[in-house]
């Protein structure tokens, strides 16, 4: 199977492993978005649904 | 979590980030999207890139999704736009596929009406969405 049919045939991406992406660990690179998560989570709260806890 | 993906257009190769973030927030992480500047070594995500291939980018954040939850099956994923704009879009982007993912995941949206969560309906008007996967048993 070719590369594209793989990719085509799978929803999940064809990852490959890049160590470079290492120097990015612990770090907020959206620091911004995240404080609008923590913003809107805190405001609105959560969604109510019906699953139960582990 | 960090994915890092090409986008290869009229504009030419843009490298793009996706990133998940720990809310703070049992279980909850943030999902930021943008593209990299080599130069910078920072990520803009209020750039518009317009390399004319934003329907594979959206679709690959997408795949990242199912990605990011295979590995972290409990986790749920919330996403904004960096803008109202970019947020619609995303909308649109979950209204075009949105039978294929409910097969997958359960979708929610903060209603602007309502500001409250919801089950995402197509037509409404959201300001950020969360995701998760549909066999969760971990419950916010």
């Amino acid at each position: 199977m070719t590369m594209i049919e793989k990719l085509n045939t799978s929803k999940v991406p064809i990852l490959v492993f890049d160590k470079r992406l290492e120097e990015f660990r612990g770090k907020n690179l959206f620091p911004e978005k995240l404080e609008q998560a923590k913003e809107i989570l805190a405001k609105f709260g959560l969604p109510k649904q019906n699953k139960k806890p582990c | 979590m960090i994915f890092e993906f090409i986008s290869e257009g009229s504009r030419g190769l843009v490298k793009k980030m996706v990133t998940y973030t720990f809310t703070g927030s049992e279980n909850i992480y943030n999902l930021g999207f943008g593209d990299y500047n080599e130069i910078t070594k920072s990520i803009d995500d209020k750039s518009v890139t317009n390399n004319g291939d934003s329907q594979k980018v959206l679709a690959t954040v997408a795949s990242t999704i199912y990605a990011f939850t295979q590995k972290y099956p409990t986790a749920w994923i919330f996403a904004t736009g960096s803008t109202s704009v970019r947020t619609r879009l995303y909308r649109m982007g979950i209204t075009t596929n949105i039978e294929e993912i409910k097969v997958d995941f359960d979708v929610y949206g903060l209603s602007t009406e309502t500001s409250e969560w919801e089950e995402f309906v197509i037509g409404e008007d959201y300001l950020a969405f969360l995701i998760t996967k549909k066999d969760n048993i971990f419950a916010l």
